[in-house]
């Protein structure tokens, strides 16, 4: 046996080192193989050579995700169309990219082009990692159609950083069952927080969650439910303040008092189901789907996972879906009917391509086209989705009735406000996140987590 | 009697020149260079600014950081009596005459150690589940819907419903050890003791302890070691939740490196792990010798 | 006396039986993973997540089918890159573990435990926090990206425990033959090699064991280090498979038992004679 092992490790390392020399060939270029051409997508720079873009529009991403779809059929178009440029593609999950990107600026050894986050910004910008792209922005073809509103989070001191990519969804939508809500005695989804208590007891009699809930990742409550109802107490002036660092403060009395009614309605009322803070947005929005909860609360990605899961497995059900804004708490003033929606990510450029301007002129020009028109037609046709570009007139009569209720809710029937982790930086969210789950389970108060917010917001911005 | 082996100093030169030299380029030159960041306040970019200790002394005041250290404490205590202690059992129940299908179970109890911590922690928070839980359904069915509970949300349990899977998935992989310890134990001398007529129970812990001594002490190192810097079940798990109450230091430290991008400070925690690490283990050893003394005293 | 012999005879059964019982339970426990892996690959992604512990009511292989025809994910590249970086970092870690083991054991010289000491302290590092500074270093000295890469953090991070297990266990051996080699004129080479590498063989096998496993899995550094999709090891080409707000799991894992069927049907195939390597070191003093 020894013998056997031993030859068997050595041969197989001496196969390796043998074949070594395969693995050391150059970089694959991705392959747009059979991509359609698209004739806006026209080479301008006259760079010729290689280009990297570092994304997370996996093929997985992109599979029910019109975002993800759009970005990586621009970006094969783009490819094709220039057959000069070796565009090299590094593809992560979400997940990893972040940590790969974060490893990467920490040795300031970014790819040419890369997607900046947009509370990443003003430290970026600062340590010099992002190319200023305002006067490209300003001189872009595109600019008139741009929706300029999506470039505040990418914006410091009066720069722009990125074109913001992918698609604008809503981080808080409420979903709900028409026929069970019609059920217990409402047409529509109330619209403050009293009447769906009132509707609890009648579900709760039943043995049905009222509205369901997943915090287990901790940034679900910020993203999903505080950032759209803290407008409620506070407007938007408060957190552009908070921005701007011109006087806002976390302990503000309305801020704090948002936080209160949070912690109001899921230690003291039966709205949400039990387990709201150990399950995922992934595992919450099942109960929706299996009918055990008559809501649910989470963003776009959200509604169209459900949406398409029930289209296919309960179409009854599936027609029933309908969708409204968080409902507003007796004691809040401001802006009944927002929703919090934006780009969260913007294509950026590495500043060292400014050393080589046809190799810069070319990846601004890629940045361009990615987030162009090119994109939001597809995305507009193909999805009912928006982009960075306004599209005229969007043609929803073939779309389906849901489909068209969220594009229309989404971009049409509601105000909009901002999303609170969009902006400022991640060493406050991750203060707060953490903190605001502890208040979810009625381990901390209002005013502690306030407090150490704050804290965290001084020392870090 | 010979303790040592004497050959030429160049001959063992020669033979750990190739390992130490990638050790130290691969291990310590990186760990050097997370020192000398730990002085410097680097939020991730090209820029740093010396800041001399200021990161050291906000660890000492970071509340957040030494309730992980407990969280960590907490795991090398459970995992040292669970994983060593329970794979101790199990390999001495394996060899006994008694057991039968021996190779099934030394093949099957490795298996959980190979498999990834993001299936590990599917499975266990599928019977931690409030809902469709294992443990909550088996209480409903005994009538104890009292206790139904949401399990990894409880702050006062979340460590040990933690440290329970984690005990679980490591068991095969000190059991693989141990076993191939017990290898090297000479068989007559298990014989000669059967005659001698000690039991079982004897028999492991005046004949086979003392003999894989050395082996175990080696366990409880990587025991130590590995509970210090552990991460990753508890991240797919829990998140470090509810709050932070199943934080662990490594996991606070790769939160502050990159979700909060503040490397100087992440890497003065990643140094603190280490330091502390090195502290335990020096301790036990002291505790260790400690009472092997007192018992030969 | 006969009396005596039965209650013995009845002792041992109860016994056996407990025995027997608490191990089935336990390796039960130990393969469910595997096997919930395994029928849940079978399953839709949708029927997974309405019921997760499950069978499958309806199996289908399309998980499988969209796996093998998705040209993003590169199955053989990867799997070829994951073979030969686990190969010859396993090889690697053996070979190195055995020389330094052995010579702390057992060679008396100036830094003996200060080299122990070095080893032990490469097993402290938290690596997740340390991939900025590893980056940094293999950057710097262009390392980084290169089909060897891997080797470099793989053979290093495994070097201690690899180190220790065979310390602990020429510890454990008499000396008495080495002594007796040396009498005979033997070098230390020639003892290294012919005396002590047989007797370290379950040492050696186990060490093996559990590093093909660690470094087939290993994440973190190959996320890192590596920026070539050519050069990508297989844990890294699976993240094709993970959304950033859906998760695939029955994809995923159908991916997971795809990549991890090459070292599982080697394990299973060869556990017999991996065991038998792993208890037959029996010295006779």
């Amino acid at each position: 046996m020894k013998k056997k092992l031993i030859s068997v490790l050595l041969s197989t390392a001496m196969l390796a080192t043998a074949l070594t020399g395969c693995g050391d060939s150059a970089s694959t270029s991705s392959s747009s193989g059979g991509a359609a051409k698209d004739d806006s997508a026209v080479s301008a720079s006259g760079y010729k050579g290689e280009l990297e873009i570092m994304h997370y529009s996996t093929s997985e991403e992109s599979q029910g995700n019109g975002g993800s779809d759009g970005f990586r059929t621009v970006l094969a178009n783009w490819d094709a169309a220039n057959p000069d440029i070796t565009l090299t593609q590094n593809v992560l999950a979400n997940a990893e990219y972040k940590t790969q990107i974060a490893t990467l600026a920490a040795a300031d050894d970014l790819p040419d082009v890369f997607l900046l986050q947009g509370m990443n910004t003003i430290e970026w910008a600062k340590q010099g990692l992002v190319y200023d792209l305002t006067a490209d922005i300003e001189s872009s073809p595109y600019y008139a159609d741009y929706n300029t509103a999506y470039f505040t989070p990418f914006t410091t001191e009066g720069k722009i950083y990125g074109y913001p990519c992918l698609t604008g969804g809503t981080c808080t939508v409420v979903i709900y069952d028409k026929a069970m809500w019609k059920e217990a005695g409402y047409d529509t989804f109330p619209s403050t927080w009293a009447e769906v208590e009132k509707a609890a007891e009648y579900f709760n009699g039943k043995g049905i969650t009222t509205v369901a809930f997943g915090n287990g990742g901790k940034w679900q409550a910020n993203s999903d439910f505080m950032s759209t109802l803290g407008n409620r107490y506070t407007g938007p002036e408060w957190f552009s303040s908070l921005i701007a660092k011109s006087g806002a403060s976390f302990e503000d009395p309305e801020f704090v008092a948002a936080l209160a009614e949070t912690q109001r309605l899921f230690t003291q009322t039966d709205i949400f189901n039990a387990d709201y803070n150990a399950v995922t947005n992934e595992d919450a929005r099942e109960y929706y789907i299996a009918g055990t909860a008559a809501a649910f609360i989470g963003g776009n990605w959200d509604e169209s996972y459900i949406a398409a899961t029930l289209k296919e497995s309960d179409e009854a059900k599936w027609k029933n879906i309908g969708f409204a804004v968080l409902p507003q708490p007796a004691d809040a003033t401001k802006a009944p009917d927002s929703q919090n929606i934006g780009l969260g990510y913007a294509v950026a450029i590495n500043p060292k391509l400014a050393d080589d301007p046809a190799k810069l002129q070319a990846a601004i020009d890629l940045a361009e086209y990615i987030t162009g028109p090119a994109f939001s037609n597809f995305v507009a046709s193909n999805y009912a989705l928006g982009g960075l570009t306004k599209v005229a007139d969007v043609d929803l009569s073939k779309f389906d009735q849901i489909t068209q209720d969220f594009y229309n809710w989404s971009y049409v029937d509601t105000s909009t406000c901002e999303i609170y982790d969009s902006y400022i930086n991640s060493a406050v969210w991750d203060v707060f996140n953490t903190d605001l789950q502890s208040m979810m389970n009625g381990d901390k108060t209002p005013a502690e987590v306030a407090a150490n917010t704050q804290a965290a917001y001084v020392a870090n911005y | 009697m010979l303790k040592t082996i004497k050959p030429k100093g160049h001959v063992i030169f020669l033979y750990l020149l190739a390992p130490v030299a990638i050790f130290v380029f691969t291990v310590f030159i990186p760990l050097l260079t997370a020192f000398r960041y730990s002085f410097y306040e680097w939020k991730g970019g090209p820029q740093k600014t010396f800041i001399g200790l200021d990161n050291y002394l906000n660890l000492i005041e970071d509340s957040v950081f030494w309730q992980s250290f407990g969280h960590n404490i907490y795991l090398v205590i459970a995992c040292i009596i669970g994983q060593i202690g329970i794979a101790f059992v199990l390999v001495l129940m394996i060899n006994s005459k008694l057991v039968k299908f021996k190779t099934m179970h030394r093949t099957f109890g490795f298996f959980p150690s190979t498999i990834s911590a993001v299936c590990i922690g599917l499975i266990w928070n599928m019977i931690y589940h409030y809902q469709y839980g294992i443990i909550n359904w088996f209480l409903k069915l005994i009538g104890r819907e009292d206790l139904v509970k949401v399990w990894l949300n409880e702050s006062s349990l979340v460590m040990l419903l933690v440290s329970i899977p984690l005990i679980w998935q490591y068991i095969g992989y000190y059991m693989v050890i141990i076993i191939s310890a017990i290898s090297s134990i000479d068989t007559e001398i298990f014989e000669s003791a059967e005659i001698d007529g000690a039991n079982g129970i004897q028999r492991a812990i005046y004949i086979v302890l003392p003999l894989i001594k050395n082996t175990l002490l080696v366990c409880l190192t990587l025991c130590i070691a590995g509970n210090m810097k552990a991460f990753d079940n508890i991240y797919v798990m829990t998140h470090g939740g509810p709050g932070t109450d199943s934080m662990v230091m490594a996991m606070y430290g790769y939160q502050i490196s990159f979700s909060q991008s503040n490397m100087g400070y992440g890497s003065c925690i990643s140094i603190a792990i280490f330091v502390l690490s090195l502290l335990v283990i020096g301790g036990s050893q002291g505790i260790l010798k400690f009472l092997t003394k007192e018992k030969e005293a | 006396m006969e009396k005596n012999l039965m209650v013995q005879k009845v002792r041992n059964g109860v016994l056996g039986v407990i025995l027997n019982g608490i191990l089935i339970i336990f390796s039960l426990t130990c393969i469910f993973p595997l096997v919930w892996m395994f029928y849940s690959s079978f399953k839709e992604k949708r029927a997974f997540n309405a019921d997760i512990m499950g069978l499958p009511s309806e199996p289908t292989l399309v998980n499988y089918i969209r796996i093998l025809t998705n040209s993003d994910y590169h199955l053989a590249e990867s799997m070829w890159n994951s073979v030969r970086t686990t190969a010859l970092s396993v090889f690697f870690i053996v070979l190195f573990g055995f020389i330094v083991g052995y010579i702390l054991a057992r060679v008396r010289f100036r830094g003996n435990r200060l080299l122990y000491m070095m080893f032990l302290m490469g097993m402290l590092i938290p690596i997740h926090s340390l991939l900025v500074p590893i980056y940094v270093v293999f950057n710097n000295t262009g390392m980084s990206n290169k089909w060897f890469t891997l080797l470099l953090p793989y053979v290093s991070f495994g070097l201690p425990l690899s180190i220790f297990l065979v310390e602990g266990y020429v510890k454990s051996i008499p000396i008495a033959l080495e002594e007796a080699a040396a009498i005979d004129g033997s070098s230390f080479s020639r003892t290294l090699w012919t005396i002590i590498l047989p007797m370290c063989k379950p040492i050696l096998v186990t060490v093996a064991i559990i590093q093909v496993f660690g470094n087939w899995n290993e994440f973190s550094f190959a996320l890192v280090l590596i920026k070539d999709v050519a050069l990508q090891t297989v844990p890294l080409a699976l993240t094709q498979f993970k959304g950033q707000f859906a998760s695939d799991y029955p994809k995923q894992m159908a991916a997971m038992l795809i990549t991890m069927s090459p070292i599982i049907v080697l394990y299973f195939a060869f556990s017999k004679e991996i065991i038998k390597g792993m208890v037959a070191g029996a010295v006779k003093g």
